[in-house]
């Protein structure tokens, strides 16, 4: 019956009904709603689609740069999906992108993003600002506000105007700070960071506080783990420092 | 999720050439949290009877004085240790008593019968008894560690290769599960006695 | 929100709770002392429901001082201990009290110790603890800055350092900590620490 009602459709050629990117939306009254219920990385007890997540992503600014610090576990429940997982997002030379959240979500995204800063170099012949980069992914955001997306992420960059650091998530909150933690094990990273960091820590200070922000939050947190991957950002662009283990 | 899955465990329980082994992770757990690195969920109860309780941490604590109560009793009544038979029989009906408002725990016991044979046994949180002779697991990550032992098991180990099997069993199944591990103990039961050993796992 | 702290020192126990007491949108009053001291040797810092919390450690500090006159023996830490997970399971099955603790004691022979037990009555011997939404900022704090052998000091600074996190991050606002210390002297109140100024 169901196998027979779907090969109707496909005789019909029923035009599936799209949204401004191309994206197929589901043929129900309320799509938007319909997908934040069933397909939302952030899934309650009685969605049974459940997408890989679980987080402690770091980043912080001090007077040698922006570390960025992240671990590499995903998990699906209680099962650990991978402990391989690259959280940080190269988007061009100059800006990194961390991921917490929906790894879809945060991968597909900021891919666009890296598309869209692209676009904006050859139109213009000049490097997107931090600013302007995660204002547009915050645009993004707006743009697909309750349909069950899931990212919080972190921009972080070196341009005209220096080291930059914004909070972008996706209910379209855009924040600039010094200091973000996301993901479920972030206030256990928090509370290393905000005891120990200071602006005029040197570079190998500021790398070990990151590493061990990770590693405490790691240790705590069930679903943050694996390696912790390492980012330290100048104005010559960012910087991988490597995959620490445990 | 599931009541059982709030503080996390896993547990596995191998027989081997007259012996038999039982190894348990040693994380204590709120959902997310690890609280605790060093809670014992597997208890001695003669010397020949190990129990390992998996689910609820109060209901393991619970369960670990009543049951060491009763068994005291026993031992004092009969002068002798309660053999593993009856030991779980003891246990499924301790859990049964408690049918309609239950201890949040699926038990194993590990333990040798008369002439040194293996025994092991597998319960529901209401005492519905499983009697394996090879292996059995409780816990959070149950596929992981029945996927490990088939692969690991053979029959007639040594103690010294079922405690190799056990460990490796225990260590590859909580790495793949998030609320269980922060460490493990692991213990051999033979007739020449008991060997505990601890184990390090992952601290994340 | 409720928040309760304690740690292990060398030859003390220190547990520290908010003052805050609270229902709904409404503070009531920011003096509430949470850390009852149960008898000479032992505190016990409650965070929870806070008619559960005052009935339940008032029941069991009590029934301790009732114990103690018919037996004429204190329990020690380790049983007391015992005493209320065992109480609090008994509970569990028939509306539970919704109170987690922390019992900080001093015993003669054995020095020291710190007793984590929840609501649903799991209790572990820990060497620092926390509980409340505050245990997410705190536990990373504990676990760099405890070590085996602190002074009573050192000690201070670290529930210092784990206070002002709060004060930084939490949502909510703790303004006030009581903070008691046992040693082989008996138990004391410490200052509120001194928070530099976020």
């Amino acid at each position: 019956m169901r196998l027979e009602s779907i090969l109707d459709l496909g005789k019909k050629k029923v035009a599936a009904a799209t949204d401004e990117l191309g994206f197929a939306l589901a043929g129900v009254k309320d799509p938007a709603a319909y997908s934040a219920a069933n397909f939302s990385a952030s899934y309650g007890a009685t969605q049974d689609v459940k997408f890989a997540k679980g987080t402690t992503t770091l980043a912080f600014k001090f007077d040698g740069g922006v570390i960025v610090s992240v671990d590499s576990r995903s998990t699906m429940g209680n099962y650990i999906a991978s402990q391989t997982v690259k959280k940080v997002i190269e988007i061009n030379p100059f800006l990194l992108g961390t991921m917490a959240g929906g790894a879809a979500d945060c991968s597909f995204w900021e891919r666009n993003l890296g598309t869209q800063c692209r676009m904006y170099e050859l139109r213009n012949k000049k490097r997107v600002s931090v600013a302007a980069a995660s204002k547009m992914l915050a645009n993004t955001m707006y743009r697909y506000r309750g349909r069950g997306l899931s990212m919080g992420t972190m921009i972080c960059g070196w341009d005209a105007s220096g080291p930059k650091l914004y909070y972008v998530d996706d209910d379209g909150t855009r924040l600039e700070g010094d200091v973000f933690c996301v993901g479920s094990g972030s206030t256990y990273a928090y509370g290393v960071i905000d005891s120990h960091l200071r602006r005029d820590l040197t570079v190998d200070e500021a790398v070990d506080l990151g590493r061990r922000a990770i590693a405490g939050a790691a240790h705590r947190d069930a679903m943050s783990g694996g390696w912790n991957n390492l980012y330290h950002v100048t104005e010559d662009g960012w910087r991988f420092l490597g995959q620490s283990g445990r | 999720m599931s009541i059982l899955e709030h503080n996390g465990a896993a547990i596995i329980a191998m027989a081997g050439k007259n012996c038999v082994a039982i190894g348990a992770d040693t994380r204590f757990g709120l959902r997310m949290q690890t609280v605790a690195t060093d809670f014992e969920k597997v208890f001695k109860m003669s010397n020949n009877v190990f129990v390992g309780l998996a689910g609820l941490a109060t209901d393991v604590q619970t369960l670990r004085n009543l049951l060491k109560f009763r068994l005291s009793l026993y031992a004092l009544r009969e002068e002798r240790d309660m053999k593993p038979e009856a030991f779980a029989a003891l246990l499924s009906h301790l859990l049964y008593e408690k049918r309609f408002g239950p201890y949040f725990i699926e038990p194993l016991v590990a333990g040798l019968k008369d002439g040194d044979q293996p025994f092991l046994c597998g319960m529901d949180l209401i005492g519905a008894p499983v009697y394996t002779n090879d292996f059995v697991v409780s816990g959070t990550c149950t596929p992981n560690m029945n996927g490990m032992c088939e692969s690991l098991w053979r029959p007639d180990m040594t103690p010294d290769d079922l405690f190799e099997a056990v460990s490796q069993c225990l260590l590859a199944s909580v790495d793949r599960d998030a609320m269980s591990g922060w460490g493990a103990v692991v213990h051999v039961i033979t007739p020449d006695g008991v060997t505990s050993k601890r184990l390090k796992g992952r601290m994340d | 929100m409720e928040t309760t702290i304690g740690l292990v020192g060398k030859g003390f126990a220190i547990v520290a709770a908010d003052r805050s007491a609270a229902r709904s949108i409404v503070v009531f009053k920011q003096d509430e002392d949470k850390v009852l001291v149960l008898d000479k040797f032992k505190l016990l810092g409650s965070a929870g429901v806070a008619a559960d919390s005052v009935a339940f450690t008032e029941y069991v500090q009590k029934n301790m001082a009732l114990y103690e006159i018919n037996s004429g023996l204190a329990l020690s830490t380790r049983a007391a201990s015992n005493f209320i997970r065992g109480e609090l399971a008994t509970a569990l099955r028939r509306g539970p009290y919704q109170t987690n603790l922390l019992l900080g004691g001093y015993d003669a022979g054995d020095g020291a110790s710190l007793y984590y037990i929840d609501y649903l009555a799991s209790c572990n011997k820990v060497n620092f603890g926390c509980h409340g939404y505050a245990s997410n900022f705190v536990l990373s704090i504990l676990d760099r800055e405890w070590k085996d052998g602190l002074t009573e000091e050192e000690g201070i600074e670290i529930i210092r350092k784990c206070i002002a996190e709060l004060q930084v991050r939490f949502l909510v606002s703790l303004p006030k900590f009581t903070i008691k210390i046992v040693d082989h002297n008996g138990t004391r109140d410490l200052p509120q620490p001194v928070l530099a100024a976020a």
